[in-house]
């Protein structure tokens, strides 16, 4: 029977080949589609309703970051409106914090400092040695040390932050006191601005130590990430730069830092965004002090070490001018990373792409 | 002999150059032999590279040419477990003396890849960084150098208006052109051409091949190559390499048209490999 079929339709076949009429040929493709073992338009349709599908989840998905976002600042704004409207400007450069004063004032200018000077000095601290990990790590490690140090570098990432803090206030924080602190203020006694900077008495709450908590706390994020971009240069590459002659360090500054710079500026802006701001660990051991000292051995504040320590027992005023602080945090981190894409930038156009 | 007069004829035609008198050797190897960890990748390897001609190593894929070219300028050395025995010299330094500067060797063996590699840095300085690990010159002599080095890769008309573009900006051949100029720049004696135009279209092909045949009066040159018409038109000497062993080595005519050994025809005229 089904042969009979099929050489039916291969006589109709010849008989459109041979040109006999369009409306034939028609006819013919049906009896074909009829014969089919599925209706493809129907399974088409299906799979347009999957794609519509799709692309709306993942369009609300996207869309959804922008309204969380808009939502965080609305709201910053508004609570801390009162704030704006009392201080004004001159928050920004108030360097007194009295909430319980009649009436309040209130200033920014101690935790911003707080909050610059300690990022600065742990990502001076982190960038360094993080990147000579990465070096080590990929370059010159042994194989079977390589495991080690990864899963170790791995593991300080996945401390959380409030042990940190304890580690600092109980540990780190009487061992610089009574080793690194006096040293250094002796050395630098007497020198200009460095004896300013290295001011005693030590203390076992001061912007460095929570720097170098800090510096800790980032040096995992610099230094897997560095170690990631730097797997991806090619290792011909490298190879060439070692035929001309290069050393290992000449090929780590000349070809593979600068292949990798994006990834790893990548990395350091996101250890800058995180040690701006970090808040547990800071919180036990910068002091809480609002007045700025020119010594990074006297205590301090951050803006988010402020709010922690002040937000709960706030109200009115008071709590609006934290909210104004965090407001600030939001905008000097903002600052900070659009700051480091334009030096990206500028390298990039010094390297000539 | 219908598949080789067949080849032959692709191949372009007979070599290109009369067969040259007998070079004084620039490289002698005797009695080499290399390990990946365990594995015997050379064997018994003997020959020699003559000063200012074109040797070619071809062969099927894993025959160990490339690796027998990692071994004259001790690229093998990067990593672990990889090892050779016996002996290798340049003039009358042996290469494989664990003592060795290999910073000063790897100025004086230079070496071309097989994919173009031009440095993260502009087209100047990708040529004045080799220079510069050397030598410290003014800038203006640098230029020169810079220049020198540049008509020396056939690259100079081509970039002089944009020394300061990115080195990664050129197209293949052109990178794989500066390439060879920031390898010829440090003056090195000896230049190794690892498959130089595998990743390169034909006109890059060209260009690169009569750069050799150029670099050939100042530079003894070795070259691994896939392309058999390729090792025709531009060496000298060519060595048929097979698992590891040498199987023939000998003025490039005789290789193409009247190999003594059978595997050497069978694969100059694409029976295998």
């Amino acid at each position: 029977m089904r042969r009979i079929r099929g050489t039916d339709q291969q006589k109709n076949v010849c008989y459109s080949v041979q040109g006999i009429g369009v409306a034939e040929m028609a006819v013919q493709s049906d009896v074909i589609d009829d014969a089919g073992p599925y209706d493809r338009a129907k399974a088409l349709s299906a799979f347009k309703l999957g794609d519509v599908t799709f692309y709306w989840i993942t369009r609300l998905s996207a869309i959804s970051v922008l309204l969380i976002l808009g939502g965080i600042i609305i709201s910053l704004i508004v609570g801390a409106f009162p704030a704006m409207k009392e201080f004004g400007v001159s928050f920004l450069w108030t360097q007194r914090w009295a909430p319980s004063a009649d009436p309040p004032v209130l200033g920014a200018l101690g935790p911003m400092y707080g909050t610059l000077v300690t990022s600065f000095i742990a990502m001076l601290i982190a960038i360094p040695v993080g990147l000579g990990i990465a070096i080590f790590l990929t370059e010159l490690c042994p194989q079977w040390l390589r495991r080690p140090i990864g899963m170790a570098i791995e593991l300080l990432a996945g401390i959380p932050s409030i042990i940190y803090g304890m580690w600092g206030f109980f540990v780190l924080g009487p061992f610089l006191a009574n080793t690194f602190q006096p040293f250094m203020i002796k050395i630098f006694d007497g020198v200009p601005v460095l004896g300013a900077i290295f001011a005693g008495p030590p203390s076992y709450l001061s912007l460095f130590n929570a720097a170098l908590i800090l510096a800790i706390m980032v040096l995992p994020f610099i230094t897997s990430i560095s170690v990631d971009v730097f797997k991806t240069v090619p290792p011909v590459l490298k190879e060439a730069a070692y035929g001309v002659g290069c050393t290992t360090w000449e090929v780590v500054r000349s070809v593979v830092i600068p292949y990798t710079r994006v990834g790893v500026i990548g990395g350091v802006m996101l250890a800058l965004g995180r040690a701006l701001g970090e808040t547990m660990a800071v919180t036990f051991i910068i002091g809480n002090s609002f007045r700025i000292s020119s010594s990074i051995f006297a205590p301090g504040t951050t803006i988010s070490a402020a709010i922690a320590s002040e937000f709960a027992e706030s109200d009115g005023l008071h709590q609006s001018g934290l909210i104004l602080l965090g407001l600030l945090l939001f905008v000097l981190t903002f600052f900070v990373l659009a700051a480091a894409r334009l030096m990206l930038m500028r390298l990039e156009k010094k390297a000539g792409n | 002999m219908s598949d080789l007069s067949v080849s032959m004829s692709a191949a372009g035609g007979l070599p290109h150059a009369p067969v040259l008198p007998e070079a004084p050797p620039k490289v002698t190897v005797r009695n080499l032999n290399f390990y990946y960890g365990e594995h015997h990748a050379l064997k018994n390897i003997n020959l020699t590279l003559g000063a200012n001609r074109v040797t070619a190593f071809i062969g099927p894929s894993g025959c160990g040419k490339s690796t027998l070219l990692r071994i004259f300028n001790r690229m093998y050395d990067l990593y672990p477990g990889q090892r050779a025995t016996g002996q290798l010299m340049l003039d009358q330094t042996n290469i494989l003396d664990g003592k060795l500067d290999l910073n000063l060797l790897r100025a004086r063996v230079g070496m071309v890849f097989q994919k173009p590699t031009p440095f993260p840095m502009t087209i100047y300085e990708n040529i004045a960084f080799g220079i510069r690990l050397y030598e410290k010159i003014s800038k203006s002599e640098m230029d020169g150098r810079v220049e020198k080095a540049l008509r020396g890769g056939a690259l100079w008309n081509e970039v002089k208006d944009k020394l300061n573009a990115s080195g990664l900006s050129l197209s293949g051949g052109q990178q794989q052109r500066l390439c060879i100029a920031r390898t010829v720049a440090v003056r090195p004696e000896v230049i190794l051409f690892d498959e130089p135009c595998s990743a390169l279209d034909p006109i890059s092909t060209a260009k690169v091949e009569e750069l050799i045949q150029e670099l050939s009066e100042d530079y003894t040159i070795a070259i691994v190559t896939h392309n058999m018409q390729q090792a025709a038109r531009v060496s000298d000497k060519t060595a048929f390499m097979y698992l590891g062993e040498l199987i023939e080595f000998d003025d490039t005519s005789k290789i193409f048209t009247s190999p003594t050994d059978r595997r050497t025809q069978d694969y100059i005229t694409g029976r295998f490999g």
